[in-house]
C-alpha cells in the first residue's frame, strides 16, 4: 500500500476478527504481540461491541520467534478453557507468525487432540495481500462450514441473516430494522444473524432456516456453501429505502413461496411516507432548480453506496455525485475503488450536495459527521439502538440527514 | 504458581519479565502508541510509521490527524507482501523524499513489528538518504517481541531525539528539565523548578509539549535534571555525547537520597543550598519515621501503573516492608543499583507482568500480600490504588505523600 495519509485498508487479519468479535460463548486467541488484541479491543468497543467473544492473545517474543516456540499458544488456549469453558475457540492469523511461517493449522490440530471437548477453529488469510473483505469473506464462509449441525428444517420457516459484521457503521442496528421488516412482513423468527449479536448455538442452527438473507456481498459464498449442504436458498440484497426494502421483501417471498402480510408492507410504507412528507416539497424543489444540491456523493462499501443510492436517484430524484467504494476487489465502471490518492482530490472538488462517507474523510474534510455512512472514525458508538440507514425507518433516518445537511449548506 | 517467574536479581532488561498468567486480556499497550503520542505532541517534528495496516490503523487512535498544527506531518507508510520478503528501503526512501518535499522540518521514523523482524537497516538507510534532504530524520525501532510493553516507546522515542540536536556552546545558566511539559496542568510542578527559577537559572523543557526548536538547542545546557524514567536514556545519551551532566531525580524516594540530589544540582549549578527545603525535608523524616515503625514487617505486592516499582520497592524495603511480588513494566539499566539494594536486604521477588488482571488478581490474593498497590479491577485485598498519580513529581513532598496513602490504607 506504501504510504499513506488516512488509514489503509485494514488487513485480513482485522476483518476476520471483526466478524468473529460478536459471537458469544467463543473465545478467540491471536498468536502474536499483544499490543494488535488491546487496541483491536478498544476499537470494538468504539463500535459498540463490549464483551461478546472472548478476546485473547498470547504475545510473542524474540525468543519464540528465533526458536519456533508455540508454548505460550498452548498455555493460553488451556488457561482459557480452564477459566471460561467456551464452545469454540477461534485463532486468529496475526502478523509476525504469518512472517516466521508458523503453522497455526497444525498447531491448532494438535491442541483439537488435547482438548477434544472444545471446537477449535483455525482461520486463514493472515496473508499481507489479504484486505479487510477477503477476510470477512473467508471468516463467514469457514464458520458455515465448521459449526453448524445438521438438523433439519425448521417446522416454520425461519430465516437467517449473513453479513451483519462489526466492520460495518451502525451494523446492530440496520440488522435490527432488517429482522424486524422481516418478522413484521413474513411472521417469521430468525435463527441467527451472522455475526452481529449471535452465539455458537445459533450458528449450529443455521441449516434449519428457510432462506438466507444476504445483506453484503462477502457472504455470499457462505450463503452458497449453505445452498449446497441444507439446500437453503439464499438473496443477495442490502435493501435501502422504501419502494426498496418492499421490493426486497417481494424477493423474499417469491423465493420462501409464503406470502407476505400486504397490510404491514403497506402500513410501515404510509408511515415513513407520512413521516417524510413535510420535507419532500423541498426536496422537489431542488431537483428541478438546483439539482447540485440534492447530488449524492458517496464513499464506502460497494453495497452500502449502491443501496443508498439506488434509495436517492430512484425514490428521491437526486443525482449521483462523485460516488466510490472502499475495496480494490469491489470496483466496477460505475462504481469504481478509491484509493486515497484518488479521493481526496475528489472530496476537496466537492463543492455542492450531499456527501456520505467515513468519519474519518468526513472530520478531515470539514463536513458533518452526521452523514457518517462507513468505518473508520474515531467516535464513540455505545449506543445499539440508533437509527439504521437499512428498512423502511432506515430510509425515514437518511432523508432526515440529508434534509438537514441541505439546511446547514443553505 | 510462581515458579515460571524470574527473581528480581535475575532480570537484566525489559524482555525478562515473565507474564503472571498466559491468556491475555487485554494486555500491555504497545511501544507504538506512546511514540505516535509523543510525536504528535513536539511541535515541528513530523513522523512516519513503517508497519502493518493494523500498526497503521490502530496508530490513528492516537495521533489521529495526518497534519499537525504547525504543518507536522504524520504519514504512515505500509508494507505489503513483496516488502515483507525483499524489504521496503525504497518505499521508505520514496516516502521521506516525498515528506520533505511537503516540507517535514524533521521526520522520526516509527519503525514497529514486521520492519524489525524483516531486519530493515533504517540507520542505514537514513545514512544514505539524508544528504538528499532538507529535513533531518531519525528513527526509533519499537517491535513490540522486542520491547514488550509501552515504556520502550517512550523512553527510545525521547532518547532518538538527540540525533535532531544541534551541537552549541555551553550556557552557564541554562538548564534542561527533562520528562516535564512546558505546559504541564496535570501533574503539579515539582518544587526544585521553581527553586531554580528562582535563582535566576533559565530553564528548558523536554518532554511531549516541547518544541523542535527546543530539543535542537538542548545540548547548550550546562545540567539536565531529569524528572521520568522515560527520559533517563535521553539524559545519558545527551552526556555521552554532548558532555552535558545529569541528575536524577525521579528515583530518589528517601529523603537523605533527595537531599543528597538537590545538594548535587547546588554544586552543578553554582549556588549555595539555603535551607528553601528544610521544612519539606523534615516532614518527610518524620513520616518516614511513622512508616518505618508501623510498616516494619508488613508485606506488599505491585499491580500495574507504578511508574518506577524498583526503586519504589527498594525505598519500601529500606524502611522495613518485605516484597512479595513486582509488576515491572520496564525494567530500565538504572534499576540495577535498586535491585542490589532490595537484595542487600535480604529479599529477591519475583517479577511478573500482568496481562490479565481479572485473572491475575486471584493468583495474587493466594500470596496473602498485607498490602497491593497498583491498579486492581475488583479486589477485597487493601491496596493503594491510582499509584500513577505520582507519576512525574519528585522529591520530598512525593514520598510523604505516598507514605501518607500507604497509612491511610493500611489503617495505621
Amino acid at each position: 500500500m506504501g504510504l499513506l495519509r488516512f488509514k489503509p485498508i485494514p488487513s485480513g487479519r482485522m476483518g476476520t476478527l471483526w466478524t468473529l468479535s460478536t459471537i458469544k460463548n467463543a473465545a478467540l486467541v491471536e498468536f502474536g504481540c499483544m499490543g494488535h488484541m488491546l487496541y483491536s479491543g478498544v476499537t470494538l468497543k468504539h463500535g459498540g461491541v463490549n464483551d461478546l467473544c472472548r478476546l485473547y492473545s498470547t504475545h510473542i517474543d524474540e525468543t519464540d520467534i528465533a526458536l519456533g516456540g508455540t508454548e505460550r499458544l498452548e498455555h493460553t488456549v488451556a488457561n482459557i478453557i480452564k477459566n471460561d469453558s467456551p464452545k469454540v475457540i477461534f485463532f486468529l492469523p496475526s502478523a509476525v507468525p504469518e512472517v516466521i511461517g508458523t503453522d497455526l493449522r497444525a498447531l491448532c490440530d494438535e491442541l483439537q487432540q488435547e482438548h477434544p471437548e472444545v471446537m477449535m477453529i483455525p482461520f486463514g488469510h493472515g496473508g499481507f495481500n489479504v484486505n479487510q473483505h477477503d477476510g470477512v469473506k473467508n471468516a463467514l464462509l469457514t464458520l458455515v462450514k465448521n459449526i453448524p449441525a445438521e438438523v433439519g428444517k425448521t417446522p416454520e420457516p425461519t430465516f437467517n441473516i449473513i453479513g451483519s459484521c462489526a466492520d460495518l457503521f451502525r451494523f446492530q442496528a440496520d440488522a435490527a430494522e432488517t429482522i424486524r421488516a422481516v418478522e413484521g412482513a413474513f411472521g417469521i423468527k430468525p435463527l441467527c444473524v451472522l455475526t452481529s449479536g449471535t452465539c455458537i448455538e445459533d450458528i449450529e442452527r443455521m441449516g434449519g432456516a428457510h432462506v438466507n438473507l444476504v445483506i453484503r456481498r462477502e457472504g455470499e459464498a457462505a450463503a452458497k456453501y449453505l445452498q449446497r449442504k441444507y439446500g437453503t436458498p439464499y438473496i443477495l440484497h442490502r435493501p435501502y429505502g422504501i419502494d426498496g426494502t418492499a421490493e426486497w421483501l417481494e424477493e423474499i417471498e417469491r423465493v420462501l413461496g409464503s406470502a407476505f402480510d400486504r397490510a404491514f408492507v403497506e402500513k410501515e410504507r404510509g408511515i415513513a411516507r407520512s413521516m417524510l412528507e413535510p420535507v419532500m416539497p423541498r426536496f422537489r424543489h431542488m431537483s428541478r432548480s438546483h439539482m447540485e444540491e440534492v447530488t449524492l456523493h458517496l464513499g464506502a462499501h460497494a453495497d452500502i453506496v449502491e443501496g443508498i443510492l439506488s434509495f436517492g436517484c430512484r425514490e428521491m430524484g437526486f443525482n449521483k455525485g462523485v460516488c466510490w467504494c472502499d475495496s480494490p476487489d469491489m470496483g466496477t465502471d460505475e462504481l469504481p475503488y478509491y484509493s486515497e490518492e484518488k479521493w481526496i482530490p475528489a472530496v476537496e472538488g466537492l463543492k455542492d450536495g450531499l456527501f456520505m462517507s467515513s468519519g474519518e474523510i468526513l472530520e478531515w474534510a470539514g463536513r458533518s459527521l452526521s452523514m457518517q455512512i462507513s468505518y473508520p472514525d474515531r467516535s464513540w458508538h455505545l449506543h445499539p439502538f440508533e437509527p439504521p440507514f437499512m428498512g423502511f425507518r432506515g430510509a425515514v433516518n437518511l432523508v432526515n440527514l440529508w434534509i438537514n445537511c441541505n439546511i446547514e449548506r443553505w | 504458581m510462581f515458579d515460571h517467574l524470574k527473581r528480581l536479581s535475575a532480570v537484566k532488561s525489559g524482555s525478562g519479565i515473565k507474564f503472571l498468567s498466559p491468556a491475555v486480556f487485554p494486555g500491555n499497550h504497545c511501544p507504538m502508541r506512546i511514540a505516535s503520542v509523543i510525536v504528535e505532541d513536539i511541535r515541528g517534528l513530523s513522523s512516519l510509521l513503517v508497519g502493518t495496516p493494523e500498526c497503521a490503523t490502530h496508530s490513528r487512535l492516537f495521533s489521529p490527524l495526518p497534519e499537525g498544527r504547525n504543518g507536522e506531518l504524520h504519514w504512515l507508510y505500509v508494507i505489503d507482501s513483496n516488502e515483507v520478503v525483499f524489504g521496503c528501503r525504497e518505499g521508505v526512501a520514496d516516502a521521506l523524499r516525498k515528506m520533505d518535499r511537503a516540507g517535514a522540518e524533521a521526520i522520526l521514523i516509527i519503525g514497529t513489528c514486521i520492519p524489525e523482524l524483516i531486519g530493515e537497516d533504517m540507520e542505514g538507510l537514513i545514512h544514505e538518504i539524508q544528504p538528499e534532504l532538507k529535513a533531518q530524520v531519525t528513527f526509533v525501532m519499537l517491535g513490540q517481541f522486542k520491547n514488550v510493553s509501552y515504556p520502550p516507546g517512550s523512553w527510545k522515542t525521547m532518547e532518538a531525539m538527540a540525533s535532531l540536536m544541534d551541537r552549541c556552546e555551553t550556557d552557564s545558566r541554562r538548564i534542561n528539565v527533562l520528562g516535564r511539559s512546558p505546559f504541564e496542568e496535570h501533574i503539579p510542578e515539582p518544587a526544585v523548578t521553581g527553586y531554580l527559577e528562582s535563582k535566576e537559572l533559565k530553564l528548558r523543557y523536554l518532554a511531549p509539549g516541547a518544541s523542535l526548536d527546543d530539543f535542537r538547542q538542548a545540548p547548550d545546557a550546562a545540567l539536565n535534571v531529569v524528572l521520568s524514567p522515560f527520559a533517563q536514556p535521553l539524559a545519558v545519551r545527551m552526556e555521552r555525547e554532548f558532555g552535558v551532566p545529569f541528575i536524577a531525580l525521579h528515583d530518589k524516594y528517601a529523603p537523605s537520597d533527595i537531599d543528597r540530589a538537590y545538594g548535587d544540582i547546588a554544586r552543578a549549578a553554582g549556588y549555595e543550598p539555603d535551607g528553601r527545603f528544610d521544612e519539606e525535608k523534615r516532614q518527610a523524616e518524620n513520616i518516614q519515621a511513622k512508616a518505618e515503625e508501623r510498616l516494619k514487617g508488613m508485606s506488599f505486592v505491585f499491580s500495574q501503573r507504578i511508574d518506577m516499582p524498583v526503586p519504589l520497592a527498594a525505598y519500601l524495603t529500606e524502611i522495613g516492608m518485605v516484597p512479595l511480588l513486582l509488576h515491572i513494566e520496564e525494567y530500565y539499566s538504572a534499576d540495577s543499583a535498586h535491585t542490589r539494594k532490595i537484595k542487600d536486604a535480604g529479599y529477591d521477588p519475583p517479577v511478573c507482568r500482568i496481562t490479565n488482571i481479572a485473572e491475575d488478581e486471584k493468583l495474587i490474593k493466594e500470596l496473602n500480600p498485607d498490602i497491593c498497590m497498583g491498579y486492581f479491577l475488583k479486589t477485597d485485598m487493601k491496596y493503594v490504588p491510582d499509584m500513577y498519580d505520582f507519576y512525574g513529581q519528585t522529591g520530598y513532598g512525593r514520598t510523604v505523600n505516598i507514605l501518607k496513602r500507604i497509612l491511610e490504607v493500611t489503617g495505621e
